[in-house]
C-alpha cells in the first residue's frame, strides 16, 4: 500500500460496519466502493453502493441506535473513520459543518424515494423498511414520495429503473405478495 | 510493517554528559553549515544582448519601458529614453527593426517558454516612433576636435563609423561612389522589406550632425587613396562586398543573366528589366531570396536552385517562408551546369542533381554532383545570386592581395586606416554597424589618448539564468503581415507592418529582464529577516538594497528571484544572528 | 497605509460613507471579493465562500492573489511548515467532502515516537488507522523529483478554482481605500477594488506591515523564528528508521520548545520551534545523540532544503474591519499546533459571516471574532501546557516518570491511556488545549504519574546498575 494513503484498507468482502452493532463514528470513502446490505428474513438485500468521496454510517453520529445495515467492501476499499466526538465537538461551534452531510443525505433520500416511486405497491413497504430512516426523515421521505408521484410521468422513469437495477435494489425486490 | 521502533521504552542506559553550549562546532563542516546559503545582487549579461549583432543591449531599453511605472516615467518619456539608449549604439533602429535576422531572439531565454520576445518588432516600433517624433541623434561629447575623418562608402558600416565620430566631435566626410547612400541597404534590400523613406530618414539624421556626404565620388577613380590620406587624419574603409560572383558556366555571358546585386540594384533604383516568363535564381542566401521575390513581383514564375537542403540555407528563415508564400519555387540539391540559348535568348538551364557528402570547412555538408542526373528546365532569365565580394577597382594600394580585408582589433589596419562591414567578410547590417562603432570608439581613444575600454577587458559577466516558469504565460506578438495577394499586386508595399502600441507594450512586458532586477518585490516581500530595503531613488535594475547583517542564510530570495539577479555567494562562515 | 493626514482623512470619508450605507454592508449578486494569499486560509475562505454563497443563491466572484508556484521545488514554491495535517482536520475535511489523495499525502502517520535522553517510547493511535497526513506545502524540497508529488496548498488552491475562484498569479504590493472599498495594487502596477477583501498572507510576508494602519485597528501578529529542513533518506531508509511515525524530541536544549521529525516520501522533515531558533540551537540539536540515533550510522545528512519561517505566537489585534477580514496565520492561529486547522476554522468563520451576516466590522465582530476568541482563549491554556512540557524537557526525573507511564499504558492494552492520550493530543494538536488540560484533572492521572515518577527514578538506579554490570 502506498505510504501516502489515509485511513484503513479493507479487502474485498470485508465487513466495515455490522448491522446491529453500536457505533460512534462515520466513514468517508477515500478509494474504492462499498455496498450497504441489510439482513432481512429473506436474506441479504443490497441497499446501495457508495463510492469515493461519499460518507456512510452517519446515522450513528446523530442517534444512539444500532447500525441499521452492514457495510462491506466491494473490491479493495480505503476508508477513513470520522469520530463522533470530533464531529460533535466541532459542529456545535460551526453548525455549517453539517451542510455537506445534510446535502448528501438529502440527495440520498431523493434518490431512494425516486426508486421507491418506481417500485410496485408491495415493494414500497419493503424498501421503506430497508431505508432505516428516522421518523423525521420518513416524514420528509413521504412528502418527497408524493411529489415524486405527481412528477413521475415527466421524469424519465426508464433511466431511474435501470439505475435502480444496477444497484441491485430492483432485482432483489421480491415479487408483490 | 516491520520497524526498528519497538513498542514501549527502549532504555538506553548510561549516556555521556550533554554539552551543547560548548559543542565546538566548526563552521562550514556541519550538515547545517553546508546547507546555509546567502544571496548576492549581481548584474548579469543577458543572452539577447550577447547575441545582438549590432551590440545593442536589448534588455536595457526593453526593461526601461517595461519598468516605466515603477520608475515614474510616462510612456513618451520611457520611449524617448529607450530610443536614445538604442540610438547611441545603433543609429538605424527603424531599419534594423525591419531587416535584421535578429540572432538576439534565437538566444532569448523566453524562446522555449512561449516564444522569444519579439525584440526586432519592438525595435521597429521604437525606431518608427523616433522617426515620427523627429528625435535627433544623441551627441556623446559637446567638445569638437580638430582631427578630420574620411570614410569610404556610405553603407551601414561607413555611416555608423561616421555617426560615432561625428557625435564625438570630429569632422567627417563620407565618399560614396553611387548617387545614393545606404549601400546594400539601399541597392540590395528591396522596398517591400525596407522602404526608401525609412532608410533615407535615418541616414539624414546622421547627416544632420554635420557629416558631409559626397556622392558619385569613387575612391581610386575620382580621388586616389593617397589624396584621401592627405586630406584626413583617419580613413575608414567601408566598401562592402558589392561585386557579384559569376557562376562560371557555359552560356553565362550575354543578355538575360544578371548577378543578384546588379539585378536588385536596377530594380531598387526604379528601373525595369526584361525578364520574360520564367526566372531562374541560383543561390540560397538573402540575395537569392530578395532577387526571387522581386522577380516574382514582376509577374514572372520564379524557381530558385540551391545546391544543399533547406536546413543549410543561409537566408533568413522568414525570408524563405515569405518567398514560398509568395509562390517562389525552391528546388533543393540542384546546381546549374549550363545556360542554353536560342538565337541569343535564354531558352533553358541545364541542371544537375546533388547529394550531400562530408561536412566542408563551413561545417555544412558538401554537395556532390550525381553523374548522369542532368536535365533541362525552362528559363527566360537567370539571376546568379551565389555570392558577393568587395569591389577592389582602383583600390590596389590598400588591398593586401586577399579577397577580404584582414584587420586587427576593432578594424585597425595601421597608418590611420581602419575598416569594417562586409569588406571584412560577408555579414549582416547589424554587424557592419557594430564594426563601424567599435572602430570609431577605438579611433577616438587613440586620438585622445584614453585608456582601453574597461568593459572589453573585464571578465564576462556570468550568463543570466532566468526561471521561465516564474513568469506568467503570454503569447508572442510580432510585426503583422500583409496578405500575399496584396503583396504581389503592389510590389513596393511593405510586407510587414509595425506593431501597434498596445501590442508593443504587451510584448515589452514579456521580457524576463534576465539577470537584472526588475523590482518584482518577491525578495522584499518574502525575506523574513528584512534583508531587502526599498531604495528611495530607483533606477532600472536597482530597486532594493540588500543588507546581509540580518540575513538568516535561508536562500529563499535566490530561489524566488525570477530573473536570476540574486545568486548564491560563498558564506563567510558561521555567524550568530 | 501609513499613519498620515491622508489616512486620517480617509478614515473620515470612510465614516461618512458608512453612515449613509448604515446596515447595508453585505454581499450581493455580482459582488467581487479579493483574497490576498492562496495558502490554506485563502483557499478555504474562497472555497467555503462559494459553497455557502451557492446555498444562499448568491452569485459572486472571487480573485485569489497568489504569486507562489506551488509546483516548484524548494522554498520558492512552499509555505514552509512541518506539513502535518492533524487528525481532527483530516476528519473534518472528510466530513466537508474534501479528501486528500495519496499524491498529496506523502505519508499517513499512525503513531508518535517520543525521544528523550532517558529513552524513547511509541504512542499508537487508538484506532491503528492512518488519520494524520504528512504533506508537502510546496512541491517537495529543492531538487526533489516532483513526480507524483502534489503539494497540499496546490491541492486546496485547485479545489477553490474548481468551485469558481479565479487565481491571479500576482504579488500584492500595496493596499489602500478607494471610496470606502478596499483596493489593492500588484507588483505590475495594476489596481483592483473589491467589496470585500480577505487577507490570508500568513506571517511570512512583508505585506502585513502595510496593513498595520490607524484607519483600521489591525495589528499584525507577534511571531517567532522557527526552523525547518528536509533530509533526503529514501523510502527504504525511512521505512526502516522512522516508519509511519512522527518523532518528537523532548531534549534539554535551552530555548527549544518543540522538535519533531516527520517522515514523508523520500524525505524527512525536521521542524524546530522555540524562543529564538538560531544556528547555535540547531547545531546543538543536530549534534545530540537522540537525534543522531534516528539516522543510519548516527550521521545527520546535509539538509536538502531549509528555511526559517515565522510562526504566529501572538494573535493579531482586531483582524477585521468594514469590508476586510484577516484569516489564517495573518489573524489568529492556534499556538504551535494545527495551524492549518485554525486556518480552516477562521477562514470558514469569515466566509460564513460574509455570506449569512454581512461584511461590516460589526458583522465580523459577531460572526467571525468568536471563532478567533475561542482560539485565543485556548492558547492561554496552551501556554500552560507548553510550560509543563518544557518542565519535562528540563527535568530528567520527570521525563523518566512520563516515559514509564506511557510505556505501561501502551503495553497493557486494556488500560485507560491517560498520559498517552494527553501527549498524543498535545503533539498532534487534535483536541483543544482546554480539553487536554481537563483530562489531566482525571483523578487517576496525578496518582498514576506520582507512582511512575517514584518507580522510574528509584528502580532505575538498580536497573542501570544491572545493565552496566552486564556490559
Ligand atoms: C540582397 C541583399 C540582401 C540583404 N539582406 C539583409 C538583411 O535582410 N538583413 C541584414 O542584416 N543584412 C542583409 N544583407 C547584408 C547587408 O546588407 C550587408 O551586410 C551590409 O550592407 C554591409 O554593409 P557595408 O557598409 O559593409 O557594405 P555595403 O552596404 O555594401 O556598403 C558599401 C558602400 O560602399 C560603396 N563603395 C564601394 N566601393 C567604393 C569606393 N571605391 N569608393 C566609394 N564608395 C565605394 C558602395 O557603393 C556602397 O554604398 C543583405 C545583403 C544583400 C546583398
Ligand atoms: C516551523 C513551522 C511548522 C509548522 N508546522 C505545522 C504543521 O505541522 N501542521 C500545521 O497544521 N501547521 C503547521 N504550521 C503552521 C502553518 O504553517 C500555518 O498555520 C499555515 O500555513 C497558515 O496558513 P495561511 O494560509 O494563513 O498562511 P500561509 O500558509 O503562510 O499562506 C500565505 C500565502 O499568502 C501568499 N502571500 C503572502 N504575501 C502575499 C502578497 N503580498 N501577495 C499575494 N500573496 C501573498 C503566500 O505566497 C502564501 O501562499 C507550522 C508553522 C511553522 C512556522
Ligand atoms: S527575456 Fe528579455 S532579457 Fe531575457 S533574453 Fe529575452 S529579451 Fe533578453
Ligand atoms: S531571504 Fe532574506 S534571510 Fe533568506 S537568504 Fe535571502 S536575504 Fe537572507
Ligand atoms: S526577486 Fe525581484 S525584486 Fe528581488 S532581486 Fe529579483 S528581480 Fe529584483
Amino acid at each position: 500500500m502506498n505510504s501516502g494513503s489515509l485511513g484503513k484498507t479493507y479487502a474485498d468482502g470485508a465487513i466495515i460496519v455490522r448491522q446491529g452493532d453500536s457505533g460512534d463514528c462515520m466513514f468517508a470513502i477515500q478509494k474504492g466502493q462499498i455496498e450497504v446490505v441489510r439482513r432481512g428474513k429473506d436474506g441479504d438485500v443490497r441497499v446501495a453502493v457508495l463510492e469515493e468521496g461519499e460518507i456512510f454510517g452517519e446515522m450513528a453520529i446523530f442517534e444512539r441506535e444500532a447500525r441499521s445495515a452492514t457495510v462491506r467492501a466491494l473490491g479493495e476499499v480505503r476508508v477513513l473513520t470520522v469520530d463522533k466526538k470530533t464531529f460533535l465537538r466541532r459542529v456545535q461551534e460551526d453548525p455549517s459543518l453539517a451542510f455537506n452531510l445534510v446535502r448528501m443525505m438529502s440527495r440520498r433520500i431523493r434518490r431512494l424515494s425516486g426508486e421507491i416511486a418506481e417500485l410496485q405497491p408491495g415493494g414500497v413497504a419493503r424498501s421503506q423498511d430497508t431505508l432505516a430512516l428516522t421518523d423525521a426523515e420518513r416524514r420528509i421521505e413521504r412528502r418527497n414520495r408524493t411529489d415524486r408521484r405527481v412528477t413521475k410521468d415527466r421524469r424519465s422513469g426508464g433511466n431511474r429503473r435501470r439505475d435502480a437495477e444496477r444497484r441491485g435494489a430492483v432485482a432483489a425486490s421480491p415479487s408483490p405478495a | 510493517m516491520k520497524s526498528r521502533i519497538g513498542n514501549g521504552v527502549l532504555e538506553r542506559g548510561a549516556r555521556p554528559q550533554r554539552e551543547h553550549a560548548d559543542m565546538g562546532v566548526t563552521p562550514s563542516s556541519t550538515a547545517l553549515q553546508q546547507a546555509l546559503v546567502q544571496p548576492e545582487q549581481q548584474l548579469k549579461a543577458p543572452p539577447c544582448s550577447e547575441a545582438c549583432a549590432s551590440g545593442t543591449d536589448a534588455r536595457e531599453w526593453i526593461a526601461l519601458i517595461a519598468q516605466r511605472g515603477k520608475l515614474g516615467l510616462s510612456n513618451v518619456n520611457a520611449y524617448t529614453q529607450a530610443w536614445n539608449m538604442v540610438a547611441a549604439v545603433n543609429p538605424f533602429p527603424a531599419t534594423l527593426g525591419r531587416i535584421c535576422p535578429h540572432p538576439c531572439e534565437a538566444a532569448c531565454n523566453r524562446r522555449d517558454k512561449d516564444g522569444a520576445v519579439s525584440i526586432n518588432a519592438l525595435e521597429r516600433f521604437l525606431g518608427d516612433w523616433g522617426l515620427h517624433r523627429k528625435l535627433t541623434l544623441p551627441m556623446a561629447d559637446r567638445r569638437s576636435w580638430s582631427e578630420s575623418v574620411g570614410v569610404i562608402g556610405a553603407g551601414p558600416a561607413g555611416l555608423s563609423f561616421a555617426y560615432q565620430m561625428a557625435r564625438r566631435g570630429y569632422r567627417v566626410t563620407v565618399y560614396e561612389k553611387q548617387d545614393k547612400a545606404g549601400g546594400m541597404l539601399y541597392f540590395g534590400i528591396p522596398q517591400y522589406r525596407l522602404p526608401e523613406a525609412v532608410l533615407g530618414a535615418e541616414i539624414q539624421r546622421i547627416l544632420d550632425l554635420g557629416v558631409e556626404l559626397r556622392f558619385n565620388t569613387a575612391i581610386g577613380r575620382d580621388i586616389s587613396v593617397r589624396q584621401l590620406r592627405d586630406l584626413h587624419d583617419v580613413v575608414f574603409i567601408g566598401i562592402g562586398a558589392g561585386a557579384g560572383i559569376k557562376l562560371g558556366i557555359a552560356g553565362e555571358e550575354g543578355a538575360g543573366v544578371w548577378s543578384g546585386t546588379d539585378f536588385l540594384s536596377v530594380l531598387n533604383r526604379g528601373g525595369t528589366l526584361e525578364l520574360g516568363e520564367q526566372v531562374v535564381v541560383v543561390g540560397g542566401g538573402n540575395t537569392a531570396m530578395d532577387a526571387a521575390r522581386s522577380a516574382r513581383r514582376t509577374g514572372a514564375k520564379v524557381a530558385v536552385l540551391y545546391r544543399r537542403t533547406r536546413k543549410e540555407m543561409p537566408a533568413i528563415e522568414t525570408e524563405i517562408d515569405d518567398a514560398l508564400a509568395e509562390g517562389v519555387e525552391i528546388a533543393y540539391l540542384v546546381a546549374p551546369v549550363a545556360i542554353e540559348r536560342e538565337g541569343g535568348k535564354i531558352r533553358s538551364v541545364r541542371i544537375q542533381r546533388m547529394e550531400l557528402g562530408a561536412p566542408d570547412g563551413s561545417g555544412r555538408r558538401k554537395p556532390i554532383p550525381i553523374d548522369g542526373s542532368e536535365h533541362d528546365i525552362p528559363a527566360s532569365a537567370v539571376i546568379a545570386a551565389v555570392s558577393q565580394e568587395p569591389d577592389w577597382e582602383g583600390l590596389g594600394e590598400i588591398r593586401t592581395g586577399k579577397i577580404w580585408i584582414e584587420a586587427g582589433s576593432h578594424g585597425a589596419l595601421g597608418q590611420g586606416f581602419w575598416a569594417g562591414g562586409d569588406a571584412l567578410g560577408p555579414g549582416i547590417a547589424g554587424l557592419a554597424i557594430a564594426q563601424g562603432r567599435q572602430a570609431a570608439e577605438a579611433v577616438h581613444r587613440q586620438l585622445r589618448g584614453l585608456p582601453a575600454q574597461s568593459n572589453s577587458t573585464s571578465a564576462v559577466a556570468p550568463r543570466a539564468s532566468a526561471k521561465p516558469d516564474r513568469y506568467p504565460a503570454m503569447p508572442r506578438s510580432t510585426s503583422p503581415y500583409k496578405a500575399v495577394v496584396a503583396r504581389l499586386a503592389q510590389p513596393d508595399m511593405e510586407v510587414q507592418q509595425t506593431i501597434g502600441e498596445t501590442a508593443f507594450l504587451d510584448e515589452v512586458s514579456r521580457c524576463f529582464s534576465c539577470g537584472s532586477c526588475f523590482g518584482c518585490e518577491q525578495c522584499f516581500m518574502f525575506c523574513n529577516a528584512g534583508g531587502f530595503t526599498k531604495l528611495q531613488q530607483v533606477s532600472p535594475g536597482r530597486y532594493f538594497s540588500l543588507g546581509l547583517e540580518c540575513c538568516e542564510a535561508c536562500g529563499k530570495c535566490i530561489e524566488l528571484c525570477p530573473c536570476g539577479y540574486l545568486t548564491p555567494r560563498p558564506r563567510p562562515g558561521a555567524r550568530e544572528f | 497605509m501609513r499613519p498620515t493626514a491622508r489616512g486620517a482623512r480617509q478614515q473620515d470619508n470612510l465614516a461618512s460613507y458608512f453612515e449613509e450605507q448604515e446596515g447595508q454592508l453585505a454581499l450581493a449578486d455580482g459582488s467581487r471579493i479579493g483574497v490576498i494569499g492562496g495558502g490554506p486560509a485563502g483557499s478555504f475562505f474562497a472555497y467555503f465562500l462559494f459553497r455557502m454563497a451557492e446555498s444562499a443563491g448568491l452569485h459572486i466572484s472571487v480573485d485569489i492573489y497568489e504569486p507562489r508556484l506551488f509546483d516548484r521545488c524548494g522554498p520558492a514554491g512552499c509555505n514552509h511548515c512541518g506539513g502535518v495535517v492533524s487528525e481532527s482536520l483530516v476528519q473534518l475535511l472528510a466530513t466537508e467532502g474534501i479528501n486528500l489523495p495519496p499524491t498529496v499525502v506523502q505519508r499517513g502517520i499512525e503513531s508518535y515516537v517520543l525521544h528523550t535522553d532517558v529513552g524513547q517510547v511509541q504512542i499508537e493511535t487508538p484506532l491503528q488507522e492512518m488519520r494524520i497526513a504528512a504533506v508537502y506545502r510546496g512541491n517537495g524540497p529543492k531538487q526533489s523529483e516532483p513526480v507524483a508529488i502534489a503539494g497540499f496548498d496546490r491541492h486546496l488552491l485547485d479545489l477553490s478554482a474548481t468551485v469558481g475562484a479565479k487565481i491571479v498569479r500576482k504579488l500584492v504590493t500595496g493596499f489602500d481605500w478607494n471610496h470606502g472599498m478596499p483596493q489593492i495594487r500588484t507588483a505590475d502596477g495594476d489596481m483592483a477594488t473589491y467589496e470585500l477583501l480577505a487577507v490570508a498572507t500568513g506571517v511570512n510576508s512583508q505585506i502585513l506591515e502595510q496593513l498595520n494602519s490607524p484607519a483600521m485597528d489591525y495589528q499584525s501578529p507577534g511571531t517567532l523564528r522557527a526552523f525547518i529542513c528536509e533530509f533526503h533518506l529514501g523510502q527504504a531508509t525511512i521505512r526502516q528508521w522512522l516508519g509511519n511515525s512522527m518523532h518528537v524530541f523532548l531534549l534539554d536544549i535551552p530555548r527549544l520548545e518543540f522538535a519533531a521529525l516527520i517522515p514523508k516520501g523520500d524525505y524527512a522533515t525536521l521542524c524546530l520551534l522555540g524562543e529564538d531558533v538560531d544556528e547555535q540551537l540547531i547545531e546543538s540539536f543536530l549534534a545530540s545523540d537522540e537525534v543522531k540515533a534516528c539516522f543510519p550510522d548516527t550521521l545527520v545528512p546535509t539538509p536538502a532544503c531549509h528555511c526559517f519561517p515565522r510562526i504566529n505566537v501572538r494573535a493579531a489585534v482586531r483582524p477585521f474591519a468594514d469590508r476586510i477580514v484577516w484569516v489564517g496565520d495573518s489573524g489568529v492561529n492556534r499556538l504551535f499546533k494545527d495551524g492549518i486547522g485554525s486556518a480552516y476554522r477562521t477562514a470558514k468563520a469569515a466566509a460564513r459571516t460574509a455570506v449569512f451576516h454581512g461584511i461590516s466590522k460589526a458583522d465580523f465582530e459577531k460572526g467571525f471574532w468568536p471563532e478567533c476568541r475561542a482560539l485565543i482563549r485556548d492558547n492561554r491554556i496552551a501556554r500552560l501546557i507548553f510550560g509543563v512540557t518544557t518542565l519535562i524537557q528540563n527535568l530528567r526525573f520527570l521525563r523518566r516518570g512520563v516515559l514509564r507511564m506511557i510505556a505501561r499504558e501502551q503495553r497493557d492494552a486494556g488500560k485507560n491511556r491517560l498520559m498517552s492520550s494527553v501527549l498524543w493530543d498535545v503533539f498532534t494538536g487534535s483536541a483543544p488545549y482546554k480539553e487536554i488540560l481537563l483530562r489531566t484533572f482525571h483523578p487517576v492521572f496525578p496518582l498514576r504519574l506520582t507512582w511512575n515518577l517514584l518507580a522510574a527514578n528509584l528502580l532505575r538506579t538498580e536497573r542501570k546498575g544491572m545493565k552496566e554490570g552486564a556490559r
